[in-house]
């Protein structure tokens, strides 16, 4: 058994593993913990397919160890709703934001974070947030019509 | 415009697979796992092109936690896939042609153990030169990568005397294009779970676009019946034509049969870089001429197409970029020649657009540089030398006539971005300039002639009382299930929870063909079209002989059979679905089988079918950096009524940001066979950033009178156009012509000091 004990708290529960302090949080998530709502696609940190929340931050799920994560609260897609989808997922499924749907958990944890920071953001803003998003399906209309949805602001 | 709105309002609807993909509750296949499954991994080769003397898989094999590796001798059927022609070895026997070619493959309890395991197998190169160029490939000296030699296919249409007519002529263009190795660069990477049943079948959980044609490849692999195998290929994380050959299907099949515990394979950006399908690059020589009004008069193309180490689909291809490589043009003398050339290049093979990119941004830059020579507006070029409706099809074949093509062009030519054209703002810097430019096309649909194209479906009332349609396509993103549960709801009056919606399995739906070649829609509203009346039909009747209600009187709607409102009463409800399917006691299925609609004339390849599209941008150059910004964009699609708006926009927007990228950055670089590009990082895919703020889309809805086909595909064309469009907007800023995508930046910087003098001029000083 791996001598390293991992702790975090996972969308609300605590969680305790034994794992090599280099593993990565993304294959924490996946693996250790089934948690396949965050995906994987480059394992370098352009993509965004695994952005989750670490202390109500967001990161590379791929670019983040074990060690660096002990102790955090982790958020998750899937711990994103309290109950019903939170109001970026109904923005997202009422503007037609996703397609094949890979991307959508980074992209949609992405919004969740630049609406806490800049709740009414403008074009330029949404488009600073999300560049490190990639989606290859949409083409963004869908995901640039949600976000302002949930309080973008249309103008400039 | 089609927008959300009230226009639209009524078909605006979530996605039904909308709700698992935002909460991350959807598990892909490559999400799949079983207790105890194993990981499984490939061994690709480290030469593009070598004799592969020796391979020594001992040392893998007695590393613990090893539970099966494999090589050629471990192939018990066909050593071969390729859905057309057979020829890529599934393990390589005594020769690589490509860094992607699988040599040996490992299932051990873990990832880190199959990739340690990997290590430790020795493989004896002979290197053998590298054949990079598809037109040196072809010269007599060159290496030949197969028995019949570098050619996969060439292709020839000619009609008239071009070379006679080009004398008499008043213009001539001549202009060579190339384009990229564009990668797909779906999100989710190839994978899945391979499982051994106990029964002895096998299930394959894992991405295709034709589940049964991976049945078919898989079974002629592992030399067991087609029966004997069930494939699960939905739903997928985008594929684009990029997963429709087998990738790690035979791999994964053979390390579960062998190990015979599931085993779960799933490819790294890297490995999926290495391995997969690219756009083919083409090399497109043109010559055209017109007379003295700037009619077109005659037209050459030749195209060299790199169709990389195997043929999977590169013939096709071909057949496609030589059938659009005239445009939708009334030229009377014709020469098209084709050939598409194995290299030590990857695998180029299936990409949405499908020949048709490459071949449209040729032929329409060259309709920009004709109508300059002419003095003609590029638009009015257009109009002057459109394709009447009845004009034979680009191969000389019979097409469905549209008015269609007229209706994109005048679309455009009423834009409010081509208008900008002539009405140009002043540049805030010197060193930026705006340009517009429009591109036309015309796009087949479906597989076209002499390619087996079947088509069907099945329609029933299940046990449970549900409505239920089975095809055999593939949820990759493009809204099938939506577009399918929104034809169920117009016709059955029904409502979404009145319906089941069956796709990719194998065991479960009939084969309907593959989700390829934008005629997925095209068959489900035939298909619908002839089961609908029938099953309608009986589920009428049963609730008539139930309600002893005349079936006049009846209809179906939400929930099940109503009766009729008249004069003095509203509906009423005569029998729901489910006491229907009690009474009746059991399944009532229809199933009709037919094939796609190709044209009557025996023209291989030839489409009847056409979706005909243009595009109009703005764009702005920054000449101090060669960056080209993209502000405007208008789409005008004539692909028939819009069944599924939503997924309709997203499908344009999404594949003209694909063709943004085809224009401007996206390049799969390869230097001596060997990939530059191995990531997202330097394959640069556009962002969030690159968008255009401006986007309309025109969606022309009109189908000619009495049309049996229905809603066209829109999968495909809105990537087909932009790249000329751009190509011309470049040329109207900064002046200067393109005929290499991406286009290379440093092609529109200009000194700074030349531009400093230029506006010292420009503002009158001495
Ligand atoms: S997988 Fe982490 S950024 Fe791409
Ligand atoms: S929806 Fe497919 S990658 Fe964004």
């Amino acid at each position: 058994m791996n001598p390293y004990t991992w702790r975090a708290v996972v969308n609300g529960a605590e969680a305790e593993l034994h794992v090599q302090p280099a593993e990565r949080l993304l294959t924490i998530l996946r693996d250790d913990l089934g948690l396949t709502g965050t995906k994987v696609s480059c394992e370098l940190g352009r993509c965004g397919s695994c952005i989750v929340h670490m202390d109500g931050r967001p990161v590379n799920a791929c670019l983040v160890m074990a060690y660096q994560c002990n102790g955090a609260s982790i958020t998750t897609i899937e711990g994103l709703a309290e109950g019903d989808l939170h109001k970026v997922q109904e923005a997202f499924l009422e503007e037609g934001g996703f397609q094949c749907g890979y991307c959508t958990p980074g992209m949609i944890m992405s919004v969740k974070a630049l609406l806490d920071e800049t709740p009414n953001p403008t074009t330029d803003q949404i488009k600073e947030g999300l560049s490190g998003n990639i989606c290859r399906c949409t083409g963004y209309g869908g995901i640039l019509r949600a976000v302002k949805r949930c309080g973008g602001n249309a103008s400039k | 415009m089609l927008t959300r709105g009230e226009r639209t309002s009524h078909k605006w609807r979530r996605r039904p697979d909308g709700p698992d993909k935002v909460t991350g509750a959807l598990r892909y296949l490559t999400d799949m796992s079983l207790p105890g499954m194993l990981h499984g991994k490939v061994l690709r080769s480290a030469e593009p092109h070598a004799f592969v003397l020796d391979i020594r898989t001992a040392k893998a094999e007695r590393v613990p936690g090893v539970a099966a590796v494999i090589t050629h001798l471990d192939v018990p059927g066909l050593n071969r896939f390729g859905i057309v022609n057979p020829d890529q070895p599934v393990l390589c026997e005594d020769r690589v042609r490509y860094v992607g070619d699988a040599i040996a493959a490992v299932a051990a309890d873990t990832k880190e153990t199959a990739e340690y395991a990997l290590s430790l197998i020795e493989v004896d190169y002979e290197p053998i030169p590298v054949v990079d160029d598809p037109e040196l490939a072809l010269l007599p000296e060159s290496p030949k990568l197969h028995e019949g030699g570098n050619v996969l296919h060439r292709t020839s249409y000619r009609k008239g005397e071009p070379e006679d007519a080009f004398a008499g002529c008043t213009h001539i263009v001549e202009g060579t294009y190339y384009t990229p190795r564009q990668m797909h660069a779906y999100m989710e990477t190839e994978g899945g779970l391979f499982v051994p049943e106990a029964d002895g079948r096998l299930t394959v959980y894992a991405a295709t676009q034709h589940g049964y044609k991976d049945r078919m490849q898989l079974s002629r692999i592992l030399g067991i019946p087609e029966e004997a195998i069930r494939i699960v290929s939905s739903p997928i994380g985008g594929s684009f034509g990029g997963k429709d050959e087998l990738n790690v299907q035979p791999y994964g099949a053979l390390l579960a049969r062998k190990a015979g515990i599931p085993v779960k394979l799933h490819n790294s950006r890297r490995e999926s870089v290495r391995a997969g399908l690219k756009r083919h690059p083409m090399k497109i020589v043109m010559k055209t001429g017109i007379d003295g009004e700037g009619r077109l008069i005659a037209h050459e193309a030749r195209i060299t197409a790199d169709t990389g180490a195997y043929s999977t689909l590169g013939a096709p291809v071909l057949n496609f970029a030589t059938e659009h490589a005239s445009g939708p043009y009334r030229i009377p003398h014709v020469s098209i020649e084709g050939v598409s050339v194995f290299t030590n290049n990857g695998v180029s093979g299936e990409f949405r657009g499908f020949g048709g990119n490459q071949a449209i941004f040729a032929v329409e830059s060259q309709m920009n540089r004709l109508a300059e020579l002419a003095g003609m507006d590029p638009w009015e070029f257009r109009r002057l030398n459109l394709r009447e409706p009845d004009d034979p099809g680009p191969l000389g074949q019979r097409i469905l006539p549209s008015a269609g093509l007229l209706k994109a062009w005048q679309s455009i030519a009423d834009s409010e971005v081509w208008s900008r054209r002539t009405r140009k703002p002043t540049e805030s810097e010197p060193w930026i300039k705006r340009g517009v430019g429009a591109a036309l096309a015309m796009h087949g649909s479906g597989l076209g002639y002499g390619i087996p194209d079947p088509g069907g479906g099945r329609l029933s009332l299940t046990k449970e009382g549900k409505l239920e349609a089975a095809f055999s396509f593939e949820e990759f993103g493009q809204g099938i299930t939506a577009t399918l549960e929104l034809m169920l709801m117009e016709r059955f009056g029904c409502g979404a929870d009145d319906l089941s919606i069956v796709i990719g399995d194998t065991d479960r739906v009939p084969h309907t063909g593959s989700s390829t070649a934008s005629r997925s829609t095209t068959i489900a509203h035939i298909a619908l079209s002839k089961l609908h009346p029938q099953l309608s039909e009986r589920l009428i009747a049963g609730a008539s002989a139930m309600a002893g209600v005349a079936a006049e009187r009846l209809m179906t709607g939400p929930g099940g059979i109503w009766i009729k409102p008249d004069d003095d009463s509203g509906s009423s409800l005569a029998a729901t679905y489910k006491e229907l399917a009690e009474t009746l006691g059991g399944e009532l299925a229809f199933e009709t089988k037919f094939d796609f609609p190709v044209t009557p004339d025996p023209i291989v390849g030839g489409h009847y079918l056409y979706t005909c599209a243009a595009v109009a941008v703005e764009a702005e150059i920054n000449t101090l950096t060669g960056a080209v910004r993209l502000l405007a964009k208008h789409h005008a699609v004539a692909a028939g009524p819009a069944v599924n708006p939503m997924g309709y926009i997203g499908q344009i927007e999404g594949a003209s940001v694909m063709a943004q990228g085809f224009t401007l950055t996206e390049d799969a670089l390869m230097l001596d066979g060997h990939y530059k590009t191995e990531n997202l990082d330097n394959y640069i895919v556009p962002t969030i950033r690159d968008v255009a703020d401006d986007f309309t889309l025109h969606a022309i809805e009109e189908l000619p009178e009495g049309d049996p086909y229905g809603p066209r595909g829109i999968g495909e064309v809105g990537s087909v156009a932009l790249a000329p469009a751009i190509a011309m907007a470049v040329r109207d800023a900064v002046g200067k012509w393109v005929n290499r995508l991406p286009i290379p930046r440093e092609e529109l910087i200009e000194s700074f000091a030349s531009q400093l003098a230029g506006k010292t001029e420009g503002a009158g000083a001495t």
